[in-house]
């Protein structure tokens, strides 16, 4: 698969105060490859640096250092021409308060060269696939947040971009209306097969959406792969949770396959299994056979949240590690 | 069908004057700007005419000067809107992600700018006609052409002036399009000549394309040029001007996308 998106090292550091003595250094050499079509999430917590990552792919922003290819293109020099063929949405959006739905979309897609009748029906299509008919007449500082977002969401598509950049898309959203518009980006991006680059902080979101996740935590990326893989990465395993009568045999348990760890206490057992899903049914099945008569049983699975706070500590502890 | 480089420029003119033509006929303050504001300025300063008892020419004078702020004021605003409005919105970055050239925002704004203008051109033309019986058009209407030209090319600079500053310096820098004008008028003499100016103003006067044109109008009215070839120094003036803007104006986007600019004013 060829790559959307590829930077190398960038960096960059935010000057301010009287002779530009306070520096804030944001981004510290970031490397990333994204490859056309996927959903790439970068995840991290406020002040990670997401959003000056994705304004510098995006061409808002320029790094200090650094190289930044874009379908090939120079993402520094070639700004203008990869414009043309990308796009943003961002949560919290904003547009001309006293311009209408319709009338933000004809402007924006003026913007992108859009004319005539084919800009028309561009913003129809677009105004129905995000179900603004009954808002189209309204100015933008009538809507309520999750209208604003849909509309932000239709403006980024306007000129039918190859890469979609989306900075935390459900920010500030109920969850009702974050649920909609994950599955309205999802389902966008199967329909048109574009590549997305999306940030956010909630680590569900980037589950469901993204086929690959970058940690990102005080400008550098800690680890980066499919949500699969980084669980692997980390072996914090899942949790199982064993409520018995009788006894536990722990030589079993040490036979037992997958099992990272374990302790009994009167009645109650705990195991932590590399593969929760894959491992549970064969630990039962021994435990069963062993005499065990299992009361209550519950399964735990590590989410993307504990593998972050993991890759966090081991970053803290060691400075020099990153994966 | 694919469109040529030049209907896409096009386009992307006609979505700037669009966003500014939609505010100005929606939002009462920009109507306000283009009825109220240029029709208290005439009224106030005619009535003091009349108070000090001043000849026709001499009213003619001031009612030029008069003219010529409100002109300049309301058409360069709509260029400085291009930004502000943006500015105030917090959807800069929507802007400057889209494939826009920077003549692009300022030539749409420019032209709801000259439109707006010329409206409260012929308002303050029939008012004062009216009014004080100055007539604006007793000079041949290729000589209004000409100042109103200058006039409007004038306005493209400040508003174009207001833009790099906003890029540099944020909310600090709104201000900008509501008081250049006035600064500006102060210098060229809007309500005297330039020579009464105090030194070195008067230099200064002759550096800014302004001067020129009240000097060429008013030479129609009884007035002996001071300056010479005001025409041709004005239009020129304005030629370097604006090729020192144009090159300012791309040297402060690439700084404002160095600097993150349209991130923050965004946020």
């Amino acid at each position: 698969m060829a790559l959307a998106i590829k930077a190398e090292g960038i960096y960059k550091t935010f000057r301010s105060g009287w002779g530009r003595k306070r520096n804030k250094e944001v981004l510290k050499g970031v490397d990333l490859q994204i490859e056309e079509g996927e959903i790439f999430g970068i995840l991290g917590p406020n002040g990670a640096g997401k959003t000056t990552l994705l304004s510098i792919l995006s061409t808002l922003l320029l790094p200090d250092r650094g190289q930044i290819r874009i379908f090939g293109m120079d993402g520094i020099t070639d700004g203008h021409r990869i414009r043309e063929r990308v796009n943003i949405s961002s949560g919290n959006a904003n547009f001309v308060w006293s311009l209408t739905v319709e009338e933000n979309l004809q402007f924006y897609g003026m913007l992108y060269g859009l004319a005539g009748r084919r800009r028309e029906e561009r913003v129809n299509f677009l105004i129905n696939l995000f179900d603004l008919r009954d808002h189209r007449d309204v100015p933008f500082d009538q809507l309520s947040t999750g209208m604003k977002q849909r509309l932000s969401l239709a403006k980024s598509l306007l000129n039918e971009p190859e890469i979609l950049f989306l900075d935390e898309p459900t920010v500030g959203l109920d969850p009702e209306v974050s649920i909609r518009i994950r599955e309205q980006i999802r389902a966008i991006q199967k329909e048109r097969g574009m590549t997305i680059l999306l940030t956010t902080h909630q680590m569900k979101e980037a589950e469901y959406l993204c086929g690959r996740i970058a940690f990102l935590k005080t400008g550098e990326i800690l680890a980066s792969g499919t949500a699969h893989d980084l669980k692997r990465m980390v072996r914090i395993g899942d949790l199982v949770r064993i409520t018995f009568e009788g006894n536990i045999s722990e030589e079993e348990l040490l036979r037992a396959e997958g099992v990272i760890n374990y302790s009994v206490t009167d009645g109650h057992c705990e195991i932590m299994l590399d593969d929760g899903e894959r491992r549970l049914g064969p630990l039962v099945s021994t435990l069963t056979q062993s005499g065990t008569h299992i009361k209550r049983l519950s399964l735990r699975q590590v989410d993307l949240e504990d593998v972050f706070i993991e890759f966090s500590k081991e970053s803290d502890s060691d400075p020099g590690l990153r994966l | 069908m694919s469109l040529s480089s030049f209907q896409k420029n096009l386009i992307r003119i006609q979505a700037f004057a669009f966003k500014n033509w939609i505010i100005t006929k929606r939002n009462f303050f920009s109507l306000s700007e283009i009825l109220f504001w240029p029709l208290v300025g005439l009224f106030s300063v005619g009535l003091l005419t009349v108070f000090l008892k001043l000849d026709a020419d001499m009213t003619g004078f001031i009612l030029i000067g008069v003219m010529s702020m409100s002109l300049i004021q309301v058409c360069q605003i709509d260029v400085a809107y291009a930004l502000l409005y943006d500015l105030w919105a917090k959807s800069m970055k929507h802007t400057f992600i889209a494939p826009i050239h920077s003549f692009q925002l300022i030539l749409g704004s420019w032209f709801i700018g000259m439109l707006r203008s010329s409206f409260v051109f012929l308002l303050l033309s029939i008012f004062s006609l009216l009014a004080f019986h100055f007539n604006f058009f007793r000079s041949g209407f290729l000589t209004v052409l000409f100042f109103l030209l200058g006039l409007f090319l004038i306005a493209v600079l400040i508003g174009l002036c207001v833009c790099i500053l906003v890029l540099l310096f944020g909310y600090k820098a709104e201000v900008a399009a509501w008081s250049i004008t006035s600064l500006m008028a102060l210098i060229c003499g809007i309500y005297y000549p330039v020579s009464i100016l105090p030194s070195p103003l008067p230099g200064i006067a002759r550096a800014i394309p302004l001067t020129y044109f009240l000097e060429y109008f008013r030479s129609f009215y009884g007035f002996r040029n001071e300056l010479t070839y005001p025409l041709g120094w004005g239009f020129g003036l304005i030629g370097f001007y604006l090729l020192l803007g144009a090159i300012l104006f791309k040297m402060v986007l690439h700084h404002a996308r160095s600097k993150g600019t349209f991130v923050r004013l965004s946020e």
